[in-house]
């Protein structure tokens, strides 16, 4: 066989099976999507193909299985896959050999490192999974590499304009130090919250401080000894009347509101035309974009500049907007609005927006170097240049894997328990429109103990873009 | 065309792979600017020398006519970074422990799983062998400690400065016995 026949024999096949794959993740896992969104969270892990684990988005695999493990109860097992993919974190390095290929096909060829909210996501897991079941040394440990992976992203990112910090972190750590009365550490990190929120969240997601990461630090800065922090947080507050009270008991109840966005595809075409020097030029003018790219050789600048335009896709988002908009905790006669701590879908839409420019340039010099390439062949055979060129607009395929079983976002409260004494709890879903859910809980704690509750509602309104 | 090929060949070649060096445990690495092995080293070191050279601190000794026994209370941190006052307080109870100028007597928590282990003696234990009730050293000094840090930042430049600080205080009559102190400033540049 001739090389040019085999190189058509190859290119034809793998166009095939590139065809076949031009699914986006989330269709690619429709078995397993259906039964997650429908609530039977054991025919969704049934549905997770044990394969995954040696594959390229290994991490998803890892996550998704550990966050329903959480949610069926199954901690320990759960544990263990949220483990692993906190170790993938660690020892993610990048394959330069993929990276390559992937400007030659698509960024699918490369193994799906993970969001930055993503890995912190795993630790919350991972810690929550501990306090569950009463192993606050271990929850600690995952409490310390949260804040190494809080430095990390402190440090990636060194514009003021990025996502550097994430409060509902630092509002866990201080969780968890509280729940074993390291009360210095926690009011450091409650602190450290309230900054962040203040500031970023307030400004890039409209968010205000939750009012019980108030409360709690106000407590821990009465409870450490910080007599002058207390004072000023309480007067910054409006909480002047306010006494710190030490329960016998309580109960740290986290709500999983709906489900993260999707990521989707989207293309945008530019114009190609040569710039200045040996440049070709990229421009899509209503989103004042232009992209400058070096191609040394005349003859491949004439054959970029006849394809005139070209289409390029992109990873976006798609918001699975909420179905229940706020719930409330009732006890005692009293009742405890679970508050917005981390919308985790506006995280998510953040850490792509922030990178989107670095996305646009990767997809550019994809589709430039695929574009040169098949030039190149159809000079020495225009049928097999052409082939390419079908292979080419096969394999354009943005990277559109992301963990999708997240929440939506998270809401908590904290509420006194009476200890050894049998607790109904009762949590009041509402809607925007129409009548709310119910649902009650039963709590014996020992004293002095702090109980850890998570509930997911995974209800969400139809989004506004199909994938 | 012969460009970017050789540049995606050339990074082929370079595929990132992780390494590992063993270093002396007294090498200054700094990395992110926060606080390190290095700063718990210097404030450990400075703490040890200033202890052992005051003379109140020996006065102190003298008066009491033996070795006075210190127990470590409690150090509080108020900077904005999570620090584990243990990595320094440690290596001051060695050196206190070798230089045998004090006793050491174990913390609130330790005596509290004395105390059970004695408890649980009592009934368990050869009688020849069990341990006494109220033979326990009593302190006459508590360490207590705090940590602070200022920050200021600027662009991409920042500067911290943490102040740490020791002191005994006599138990019995409250009066600090001994002060030690260590700032390090830090100026910290990124890109």
């Amino acid at each position: 066989m001739t090389t040019a026949k085999s190189l058509r024999l190859a290119l034809s096949f793998f166009a095939l099976i590139t065809l076949q794959a031009c699914a986006t993740y989330y269709q690619q896992h429709l078995d397993f999507n259906y039964e997650f969104e429908h609530g039977d969270l054991q025919q969704a892990l049934n549905a997770l193909k044990g394969s995954e684990a040696e594959s390229k988005s290994r991490f998803l695999f890892f996550a998704n299985k550990g966050l329903l493990l959480s949610v069926l109860g199954d901690y320990e097992e759960s544990n263990a896959f949220l483990e692993k993919a906190f170790l993938f974190g660690e020892d993610y390095r990048v394959n330069y050999f993929n990276e390559g290929v992937s400007y030659f096909t698509n960024p699918n060829f490369t193994v799906y490192r993970g969001e930055d909210h993503e890995h912190l996501m795993v630790l919350y897991f991972k810690a929550i999974n501990y306090l569950k079941m009463n192993q606050p040394q271990d929850a600690l440990v995952e409490c310390r590499r949260l804040n190494i992976r809080l430095n990390q992203l402190t440090d990636k990112y060194s514009s003021p304009h990025k996502l550097q910090r994430d409060a509902f972190i630092h509002t866990l750590m201080g969780i968890i130090y509280q729940s074993t009365k390291d009360y210095n550490n926690a009011f450091i990190a409650y602190r450290n919250a309230l900054d962040v929120y203040e500031n970023e969240y307030a400004k890039m997601f409209h968010m205000s401080v939750p009012e019980q990461l108030q409360k709690d630090l106000v407590n821990t800065a009465y409870w450490t000894g910080f007599m002058d922090e207390f004072e000023n947080y309480k007067t910054k507050f409006g909480m002047q009347d306010y006494t710190p009270v030490q329960p016998d008991a309580e109960l740290v109840f986290f709500w999983h509101n709906g489900l993260a966005p999707v990521k989707t595809e989207w293309g945008i075409n530019f114009v190609i035309a040569p710039g200045p020097g040996n440049t070709m030029l990229f421009t899509n003018e209503s989103m004042g974009m232009v992209f400058s790219f070096p191609v040394e050789e005349e003859n491949d600048r004439r054959g970029l500049a006849a394809l005139q335009i070209y289409r390029v896709v992109f990873p976006r988002y798609v918001e699975r907007p909420l179905y229940f908009q706020t719930a409330n905790l009732e006890t005692n006669g009293a009742a405890y609005p679970l508050q917005l701590a981390e919308d985790v879908s506006k995280v998510a839409f953040q850490s792509l927006r922030q990178r989107m420019l670095q996305e646009f340039a990767k997809g550019l010099l994809r589709a430039a170097l695929k574009k040169v390439t098949e030039q190149s062949l159809r000079k020495k055979d225009e049928g097999l240049g052409a082939l390419l060129g079908v292979v080419n607009a096969a394999t354009e395929k943005a990277d559109t894997r992301n963990w999708q079983t997240l929440p939506h976002s998270i809401f908590y409260s904290r509420i006194p328990l009476v200890p050894d004494e049998k607790n109904e709890v009762k949590l009041k879903l509402l809607p925007g429109e129409g009548s709310g859910t119910d649902y009650s809980f039963t709590y014996q704690p020992q004293k002095g103990r702090t109980l850890f509750h998570t509930f997911s509602s995974l209800e969400s309104l139809a989004p506004s873009y199909s994938f | 065309m012969k460009k970017p090929f050789a540049i995606i060949l050339l990074a082929t070649l370079f595929s990132c792979q992780q390494s590992v060096t063993r270093v002396a445990p007294d090498t200054q690495i700094d990395l992110s600017g926060r606080w390190n092995d290095s700063d718990s080293r210097l404030v450990a070191d400075k703490m040890i020398s200033e202890l052992m050279a005051s003379e109140r601190f020996k006065e102190y000794a003298k008066e009491k006519g033996r070795k006075p026994a210190i127990v470590v209370g409690l150090i509080r941190n108020k900077t904005s970074e999570h620090i584990d006052a243990d990595t320094y307080i440690k290596k001051l109870e060695v050196a206190i422990f070798n230089s045998n100028v004090a006793e050491v007597v174990e913390s609130e928590e330790f005596r509290d799983k004395l105390r059970l282990e004695r408890t649980q003696q009592q009934d368990f234990a050869d009688p020849a062998t069990v341990a006494q009730w109220g033979k326990e050293i009593g302190a006459n000094l508590m360490l207590f400690g705090e940590m602070t840090s200022e920050t200021d930042t600027s662009n991409k430049k920042r500067v911290v400065n943490y102040i740490t600080t020791l002191y005994l205080t006599d138990i019995e009559t409250g009066k600090r016995v001994w002060y030690g102190q260590q700032e390090i400033k830090k100026f910290v540049k990124n890109g």
